[in-house]
């Protein structure tokens, strides 16, 4: 899977959002608010091709996590962002 | 050729810029939404439009090419090798008839307007001032402000769902409020405190006011069965401002900007949905709610 281009990683106060600022998504009708732990994965898959199973290293390679878990979380994660339109399969 | 071109500056929420037009130019008197603006100092202009006869849009690249519904306005946007060219028109369904070439910083602007020549002028220095201010701390906004215990109360939303109903029915219901802008006030955020200013573009209600007071909440309106008001959280704060801001975000510098200043902002002055009829206790529970945060 693939982030949409024109969706852009930004801190707001304690939190982070992705919003949409490329042309395609002028309308402005996207955002979502992602924790610490999604933001660093974001900031570690943009602009590549990834599979759920790189989010689970990355999560097990940077946090204190078992395997199966990192793999149901990172699992979750791709699904909501794949349900909110900011990255395609 | 008999002709002279004539420069006027104003300043809009503290940021100066110049109209040149010929002297003899017949919209120099269709331009009363600028008195109030008029300024004659020789402070450092952020930009300049000038009203041409002739322009050369050749070589231009599609950035933004919209799809206006018949009743809407058309802008749309391309870029040259030196900056971009904006091509303007009143509704959907009409052709083109504005065409403006502008300097890749919003700094120098030149105007052709065939057609809605009134409509042309306003849009370009709305556009141009829009642009060229969003790494400056400034909002242009598409909001209807009233004015309560020298705070400015923003009302949000897209076109229809009620803002100016909102702000006519806190001036009937609410003692001692007024209408500072009806539909493009500028926000701005200085000095770690959040302000909003008057400016000559109000959409359908003639009220050019050069006034500006601290922000006490920008509050979106959606109609609703009932009248009851939230408070949004930070995310939900975020994105109501910056639906209504305007600036394209796709040009790297100006999300930027944007994002800069609508973050300060959010962090800065409570945000509220309102759910709500059209009646007047819709005005008397969002003031009850608002005014108590001040």
């Amino acid at each position: 899977m693939k982030i949409i281009d024109g969706f852009v990683l930004r801190p707001l106060g304690e939190e982070f959002i992705v919003i949409g600022e490329g042309i395609s998504q002028i309308n402005f009708n996207k955002m979502i608010s992602l924790n610490s732990t999604a933001a660093f994965l974001w900031e570690n898959v943009e602009g590549k091709d990834f599979t759920v199973e790189d989010l689970t290293k990355l999560l097990t390679d940077n946090y204190e996590v078992e395997e199966e878990r990192a793999a149901a979380d990172a699992a979750a994660i791709a699904a909501k962002w794949i349900e909110a339109g900011i990255v395609s399969e | 050729m008999d002709s002279q071109m004539q420069e006027r500056s104003f300043k809009v929420a503290g940021h100066i810029f110049s109209l040149r037009m010929d002297e003899k130019e017949a919209l120099w008197s269709a331009l009363d939404n600028y008195a109030p603006f008029i300024f004659e100092g020789d402070e450092e202009r952020i930009f300049t439009l000038e009203l041409v006869q002739d322009l050369d849009v050749d070589g231009k690249e599609p950035l933004y090419v919209s799809t206006p519904e018949e009743f809407e306005q058309r802008i749309d946007i391309y870029t040259i090798p030196d900056g971009y060219v904006f091509e303007l028109a009143p509704f959907g369904n009409v052709p083109v008839c504005g065409w403006m070439k502008v300097s890749s910083d919003f700094s120098k602007a030149c105007l052709k307007a065939e057609k809605a020549r009134r409509f042309c002028i306003n849009n370009a220095l709305m556009l141009l001032y829009a642009f060229r201010t969003s790494g400056m701390g400034t909002l242009e906004m598409h909001a209807s402000v009233t004015v309560k215990d020298g705070h400015g109360f923003l009302f949000l939303g897209k076109s229809g769902t009620g803002k100016s109903t909102h702000s006519s029915l806190w001036l009937k219901n609410i003692p001692g409020t007024h209408l500072l802008n009806d539909d493009n006030p500028i926000v701005r955020f200085i000095d770690g405190e959040t302000r909003v200013y008057g400016s000559p573009w109000s959409g359908k209600t003639p009220c050019y006011r050069n006034e500006d007071y601290p922000v006490g909440a920008f509050v979106r309106i959606n109609r609703a069965p009932h009248d009851a008001i939230h408070r949004m959280n930070l995310p939900e704060s975020f994105a109501s401002v910056s639906s209504s801001s305007s600036g394209l975000r796709a040009i790297r510098s100006i999300g930027d900007g944007l994002f800069a200043t609508i973050s300060s902002i959010v962090q800065s002055v409570p945000c509220y949905v309102m759910d709500c009829l059209p009646d007047d206790e819709a005005a008397i529970v969002c003031s009850n709610e608002v005014l108590k945060n001040v």
